[in-house]
């Protein structure tokens, strides 16, 4: 029996590999993906008014609003027409239903619960159905490549109201027991339990030199130094004012004629510069007018300066505490 | 074996008593460093720089103007049922906002009513940034179907079939011209200073002190009794919490508790509407109004506009919006872009789970604070209310 059933879930995943192959939904260790044939989003759905901040990735556990989210992570997919369909599954192969599936079903409007037509989303793609009732659906997912107008399309199937855990906890439940009964016999667990105090004794030593400080570089790399003044008083939160940025050569030479880009950022809180700030004007002596620049934290901030001079280009990173 | 049981629970109870008081023992607040008290000065009101100049709206500081624009902000001809006008939602003695989770004027408004308090100050207005002045801003509501419901026809015919309206405006700006639509710029023009006289009056509308402005005058002064006075013990922790462990001046910074710009925070969508895209898509509207800061309507010849010029966009802005002025935040629920949140308490809550965003990524990050430490956060929020109304609404 537990062979019949473990011989099961190996064929079941074998075989939804091979479905997906041509575009669907797959969990890829915390990740969902829809995958439209070759270009890649990251998938989720929500029932926000029953689950709250609850994300699944293909079955839903109730008939209720749900909003199914697609943030790409190929930038093809920003340009594309995109139409999203769902119908109710009467293909008869549930999981393992295929687009040549789809394509065989008749009266395809009939079947439909939902959907959306083509739109370009240059953003995120986001759209909502209430479900009326449980049962197994199909989702259609088509892009339009408008060079060629090739259609590129993913399939997945899924229920609503799915209660059902598979064969999971079964298949869990075998390994744990086979680590345990390998760890008892081993001899491995009496082990470990000893080394217990010492590994994190050391565990925490090593962490300790990795997170040793680090000398930070000052506006300079190697080649050129860059230095900035702010002609309106120091810079301040909430106020948008211009930066006199100062290019020398590493003896000492005003750079010129460069060609400057500024980004930045804090680091620690993974967002940039509320605005895109540009060097306007060229002042001579190495002196550059950077233009448009706000910060709206105070914290650690990193202003990246990259210069593309005939000679060459380099990158230097001006740290900032505000 | 009774005796034995009793003693048990003689015991346990002793033991949870005394760690439930030692976990509420009350600790006397620490004494604010100097560093702690540039913060807070930082964010009291003495702080508030002057007003920032609008060369774009040539009568933004005219007093003539600003009568007018109150007639106006009060005036419910401007709208297509005769019933609606600024101040349906945005309420004077609800700090100009209105305690609906979206306004309510012809329809139902796709978002939350925000104040209009201290919005001078902002370089962007609306949730989303949508527009770059108050008067630009102040000509949306007149023509969206679900507020005023009205067209610039129709609001630039109530100014010209109104002699004391017409001789006011005709003594601000021009003579008007032909405004029935026959010339659309000329219409563009007069419905343009109609928003320009609303602007004006909308800028005079500035933030009150709160009893935290107060607290942080006598921390200036070092004058700690004055401090006991105004602040009790948990208020106190609560402004620690806030300025250090909640990370709220992260956004909720300077004077206003503002920074006006767009951070997405992972707060739900509204019922029966998809996840709103925020801040990606106001940039792309505010770039494209007629009305903005570089359009033709724009009363500067030099077309100084720093913030339209430099304006950014990027995936970080996906459900991005704006961070509101918590000044009267105790008076100004229920909260959030669609007032998806009914209570301070649930905000807080919500900031301190900080859960993954629907749509975009959650900049903020979860705080794990103790109830006990929501609570002192919520009663420094409560110092924020201002202790006189604002001086406009007194002439209401």
């Amino acid at each position: 029996m537990a062979i019949r059933l473990f011989l099961g879930f190996v064929v079941s995943a074998f075989l939804w590999d091979a479905a997906v192959a041509h575009g669907g939904v797959v969990q890829e260790e915390d990740l969902c993906v829809i995958k439209v044939n070759y270009l890649r989003a990251h998938f989720k759905i929500y029932q926000p008014r029953a689950s709250g901040h609850k994300q699944f990735c293909e079955d839903l556990p109730l008939a209720s609003e749900s909003v199914f989210v697609m943030e790409y992570q190929h930038d093809a997919l920003k340009g594309m027409p995109i139409d999203f369909r769902i119908i109710r599954d009467v293909t008869g192969k549930g999981r393992f239903a295929r687009m040549e599936d789809i394509e065989q079903i008749d009266d395809l409007d009939g079947v439909t619960v939902f959907y959306q037509e083509a739109v370009i989303e240059p953003d995120v793609f986001t759209v909502m159905h209430e479900f009326a009732g449980e049962g197994e659906f199909i989702g259609i997912v088509s892009a339009t490549q408008p060079d060629t107008s090739k259609v590129y399309a993913a399939v997945f199937p899924f229920e609503v109201g799915f209660t059902g855990v598979g064969y999971w906890p079964f298949f869990i439940a075998v390994l744990v027991l086979l680590q345990l009964q390998y760890l008892v016999m081993s001899g491995r667990l009496k082990l470990w339990m000893k080394g217990r105090w010492s590994g994190a004794a050391s565990s925490f030593l090593i962490c300790a030199v990795l997170v040793a400080p680090v000398a930070a570089v000052f506006a300079e790399d190697g080649e050129l130094r860059v230095s900035y003044s702010t002609p309106a008083g120091p810079p301040e939160i909430n106020r948008i004012h211009s930066w006199i940025l100062h290019l020398e050569s590493a003896d000492g030479v005003p750079v010129e004629n460069a060609n400057i880009e500024v980004i930045g950022g804090m680091p620690e809180h993974d967002h940039g510069l509320p605005t895109q700030p540009r060097v306007t004007e060229e002042l001579g002596n190495g002196d550059y007018r950077l233009d448009g620049m706000r910060f709206h934290m105070r914290g650690h901030w990193e202003i990246t300066v990259t210069v593309v001079t005939t000679e060459g280009s380099s990158v230097v990173v001006i740290p900032l505490h505000l | 074996m009774n005796s034995t049981l009793l003693k048990i629970g003689a015991a346990v109870v002793v033991a949870v008593v005394i760690i439930f008081g030692w976990q509420n023992r009350a600790i006397k607040p620490l004494a604010w460093t100097d560093t702690e008290i540039d913060v807070l000065r930082s964010l009291s009101l003495t702080s508030l720089p002057a007003l920032p100049p609008d060369p774009s709206n040539a009568v933004a500081d005219d007093p003539q103007a600003a009568a007018f624009g109150e007639q106006l902000f009060f005036d419910p001809r401007l709208s297509a049922n005769g019933g609606i006008s600024c101040s349906t939602c945005h309420q004077p003695e609800r700090q100009f906002t209105d305690g609906l989770p979206k306004g309510q004027a012809i329809g139902t408004s796709k978002r939350n009513t925000p104040s209009i308090i201290g919005s001078a100050y902002s370089p962007w207005l609306y949730w989303d940034g949508r527009r770059d002045s108050q008067w630009a801003q102040a000509l949306s509501p007149l023509e969206d179907p679900n507020e005023h419901g009205s067209s610039r026809q129709q609001v630039v015919a109530v100014v010209a079939g109104d002699d004391a309206y017409k001789s006011t405006y005709q003594a601000l700006f021009e003579k008007l011209g032909d405004v029935s639509g026959n010339d659309p710029v000329a219409l563009n023009i007069a419905f343009a200073n109609v928003g320009k006289a609303i602007a004006a009056f909308e800028r005079t509308l500035l933030p009150t002190a709160a009893r935290f402005d107060d607290y942080v005058d006598a921390v200036a002064d070092g004058n700690l009794q004055q401090q006991e006075s105004l602040f009790s013990d948990d208020e106190v922790w609560g402004l620690r919490l806030f300025i250090e462990k909640a990370n709220c001046t992260q956004c909720h910074n300077g004077p206003l508790l503002t920074n006006n710009e767009f951070h997405n925070t992972g707060v739900l969508s509204s019922p029966g509407e998809l996840p709103d895209k925020g801040r990606v898509s106001g940039v792309q509207k505010v770039l494209s109004d007629p009305f903005n800061c570089l359009g033709e309507y724009s009363d500067d010849p030099r077309r100084q506009c720093a913030e339209l010029t430099f304006v950014r966009t990027g995936p970080e802005l996906i459900g991005a919006v704006r961070t509101p002025s918590l000044r009267n935040v105790e008076l100004t629920s229920p909260y959030m872009h669609k007032g998806q949140i009914a209570t301070l308490a649930e905000a807080l809550q919500h900031y301190n789970e900080a859960p993954d965003a629907m749509i975009g990524h959650n900049e903020a990050k979860p705080l794990a604070l103790a109830t006990r430490e929501l609570h002192q956060l919520e009663a420094f929020l409560k110092t924020l209310t201002a202790s006189e109304a604002v001086h406009q609404s007194e002439s209401m």
